[in-house]
């Protein structure tokens, strides 16, 4: 099986697991913000808790999520290097810095717009480096 | 330097250390099965492929440890600390891609890897 470099494709796919990813996240955070009042004092609790848990719908959809991460993370995987996959996957700090400028209006000081124009110089060195055949 | 805050940057990265592992796990089985992902049930049959490789139960071990270190971290230390002090992570993945996995890791991708390290310090540190 030949070892090809990063394609388009394969990048979308990067793309779109760090979005599953913030997803994800996203999902399991809903979950457990839904549980915030609850305080365990038995040891009873803990399951009333879990039932809660296991009733909210964000929890299955997180893990639905898991499932397509995992699953689209190995067909990388199989196409590329890891020492390339894991790299671009960092652009997920870029993502996450605009979000957070876009849908939130957050201020972004300077010294972190450069750490961005780092990640982006080091995403593509690597993504542009040769890959083993 | 405080022996908290030591022992706090060793915690991170020994998850850092885990979670190297258990990607090198995942790829070293992937490595092994000879397949072309082409569309969607062949990714499912891919994972359940790999469900059935003992080294992908130590990748799943990994994550489990990984996750509850990483969990006790941040209930001691700060996320942006312990954020910048994980980006050793893409560091370490190189190393091992290399040295283990042996895929060739030329100058060009050492330095783009280093570049993403110190970019992620920065974005971390500044919030």
């Amino acid at each position: 099986m030949t070892k090809k470099g990063l394609t388009l494709n394969i990048f979308l796919f990067l793309i779109a697991n760090i979005f599953l990813e913030t997803a994800a996240q996203m999902c399991f955070k809903k979950t457990a913000v839904s549980q915030e009042g609850f305080n365990i004092i038995h040891h009873h609790d803990i399951f009333v808790f879990l039932g809660h848990m296991l009733s909210s719908p964000f929890l299955w959809l997180g893990w639905l999520a898991v499932l397509l991460i995992f699953t689209n993370w190995s067909t990388i995987l199989s196409k590329i290097d890891l020492s390339i996959a894991t790299p671009i996957a960092s652009l997920s700090y870029v993502l996450v810095t605009l979000a957070c400028l876009i849908f939130l209006h957050e201020h972004v000081s300077l010294l972190r717009w450069s750490g961005i124009i780092f990640i982006l110089g080091g995403v593509s060195l690597v993504s542009t480096s040769k890959g083993d055949s | 330097m405080n022996k908290q805050i030591l022992f706090i940057i060793f915690l991170i990265v020994l998850t850092s250390l885990c979670d190297t592992v258990n990607q090198l796990c995942l790829k070293a089985s992937i490595n092994t099965i000879d397949m072309e992902v082409t569309n969607l049930n062949k990714a499912f049959l891919l994972v359940w492929k790999i469900a059935f490789m003992p080294l992908a139960w130590v990748c799943l071990i990994c994550s489990c440890l990984s996750l509850t270190l990483w969990l006790y971290v941040l209930s001691k230390a700060q996320l942006s600390f312990a954020y910048a002090v994980d980006s050793l992570h893409f560091v370490l993945i190189a190393l091992a891609s290399s040295l283990i996995l042996k895929e060739t890791v030329g100058l060009k991708r050492w330095l783009g890897t280093l570049l993403i390290m110190i970019g992620i310090i920065l974005v971390s540190l500044t919030g």
